[in-house]
């Protein structure tokens, strides 16, 4: 109860910061719209439907790509993690992958997948990729030598100690990275829809609102929702945590 | 050695035989030799004490013993064959409890189980056992940072004995703990040695300790190791925890400590080398 209470007075506070800053700055809502004109288009955008439909899009981007680069990541990581040939082989192209800018990339993965909904995914998948796998490797190797001489006195097998062992070890840390990871999801949803031409998504919206009609609440409203997306995603993994991780 | 002990033991306990074993490990520093052309035998059924400054390559010992080592040179036999690890044929306890955190005490007690694919419902009644011969019952459903230190190596000591293995290998198990703890384990042990007459080997920094449990006492040399001599310990069992008034205890732990001084001047700078090496890894 407590929690809740602070959390609505920051946002209070928080809107109310936004709104002395209007009126003090006397902006124009196509330079800074104030909160409740935000709020007017919200209505407006979730009334016809508008909002849903592009959010909804980027939503399953999101959920699609994420759930993709986690998995192979968490299968990548593990294989980083045990084997230092693996990791010798494949960590300079993973280095290298992430060191291109995603930004540069999408047009190209735009080019590959087909200019759509895969393409995005893709996107996605490939900007969480990165932090998960290495979180993985590291978590992996943290595990415990003395635990796992135990194991191996009784007889534990490779497959076993990684059960028993090294992949409880790793949670924790694997967590890092997956909170790290979720949040990106939205970064590469929005990239990517930026960089296929027209359709629909929250990114789409956000040039639409921008270069065809300045409609700067409805940019507002689009970026909220986008917040609140990877607010929403970020809570998602930490309770998945909590739950999973004993302490 | 010990005439009023037999040989081997019916119910189940093996020998242990190691000849000329020469252990090397190579690293990136050159190599170092633990153990060098080490003999010794322990009969079935026989409590060994093995004792000896930091280093000598008392671990190591039990570490091949229990198969998570491969001698260099020679050869280990456990009943015969060479062993491996997780054979079922030796249980291990370490210096630390080495307990799993995110399991309950019950769970890590049932571990050996676990690993060797029993289902669920024996699992818990065996471990469940385990915990009462260790006097821990209570503590079954608590996590290991919730156990005191004694309850933790109490916990281990379980887990060693849960699958019942003919040979029991004890690391320094009790030298963490302090020393009216410390007593009562080694009363425990004792107890729980003349129950089931399995071979137990202990390693042990302790004169007091070892002349408490052992029929014999091997007292190693420094690194390289190997058996300088061997002390026969023939006091009459169960014997009381406090040996000290004892003046045939007192010749025998006299007798050990002498042949620990001599097997220290003997290499004395190795020693001086090798209490600077435990330091670093302590």
């Amino acid at each position: 109860m407590r929690r809740i209470g602070g959390a609505f007075l920051s946002l209070a506070a928080f809107l109310a910061l936004w709104k002395a800053v209007t009126v003090i700055g006397g902006y124009p809502p196509y330079i800074l719209p104030p909160p409740e004109a935000v709020a007017a288009r919200a209505g407006e955008a979730i009334g016809s439907g508008l909002l849903w439909r592009h959010a909804s899009l980027t939503l399953l981007e999101i959920v699609l790509g994420f759930a993709l680069g986690a998995g192979a990541a968490l299968v990548t990581g593990v294989a980083l993690g045990k084997s230092v040939v693996v990791e010798r082989v494949l960590s300079p192209y993973i280095v290298a992958a992430q060191a291109v800018p995603i930004l540069a990339l999408a047009p190209l993965l735009d080019i590959w997948f087909g200019g759509g909904f895969l393409a995005r995914v893709v996107v996605c998948a490939l900007i969480v990729f990165f932090p998960i796998a290495i979180a993985t490797m590291v978590g992996i190797r943290s595990a415990d030598p003395l635990l796992d001489e135990m194991l191996r006195s009784l007889g534990a097998g490779p497959a076993q100690r990684t059960r028993l062992l090294e992949i409880p070890s790793a949670l924790p840390v694997v967590f890092g990275g997956l909170r790290v990871g979720v949040t990106l999801a939205v970064i590469g949803a929005v990239v990517a829809e930026w960089a296929s031409a027209g359709g629909t998504g929250l990114g789409v919206l956000i040039n639409i609102a921008n270069q065809g009609l300045f409609d700067t609440p409805l940019m507002f409203v689009a970026l909220v929702t986008l917040a609140v997306l990877g607010l929403a995603f970020y809570g998602l993994v930490v309770l998945v945590e909590r739950r999973l991780i004993v302490r | 050695m010990t005439p009023d002990r037999p040989a081997a033991d019916a119910a189940g306990a093996l020998p242990i035989a190691i000849a000329d074993v020469t252990l090397r490990f190579g690293g990136r520093h050159g190599t170092l030799t633990a153990l060098d052309a080490c003999t010794l035998d322990v009969p079935a059924g026989s409590f060994t004490v093995v004792i000896g400054p930091n280093g000598c390559g008392k671990s190591t010992l039990l570490r091949l013993v229990a198969g998570l080592l491969q001698p260099t040179a020679g050869r280990v036999r456990v009943g015969g064959d060479a062993p491996r690890a997780g054979d079922g044929r030796t249980g291990l306890a370490f210096q630390q409890p080495r307990l799993v955190p995110w399991r309950s005490t019950l769970d890590n007690v049932a571990l050996p189980l676990e690993i060797a694919g029993l289902p669920a419902d024996d699992r818990r009644g065996a471990a469940t056992a385990a915990l009462e011969r260790v006097g821990l019952a209570h503590a079954a459903g608590l996590s290991p940072r919730e156990l005191s230190g004694g309850m933790a190596q109490r916990a281990a000591l379980a887990r060693a004995l849960i699958t019942d293995p003919p040979i029991l290998l004890l690391d320094e198990p009790f030298s963490a703990l302090d020393a009216l703890t410390r007593e009562t384990f080694d009363a425990e042990l004792q107890r729980l040695w003349l129950e089931r007459r399995r071979t137990v080997v202990l390693v042990t920094h302790s004169v007091p300790e070892a002349i408490q449990l052992a029929d014999r006492v091997l007292v190693m040399t420094p690194r390289p190791g190997r058996v300088a001599r061997t002390v026969a310990v023939d006091l009459p069992r169960p014997r009381p925890p406090d040996l000290a008034a004892d003046p045939r205890a007192a010749e025998l732990a006299g007798a050990v400590r002498e042949a620990l001084a001599e097997a220290h001047a003997v290499e004395l700078r190795a020693w001086a080398d090798e209490s600077a090496d435990a330091e670093e890894t302590a």
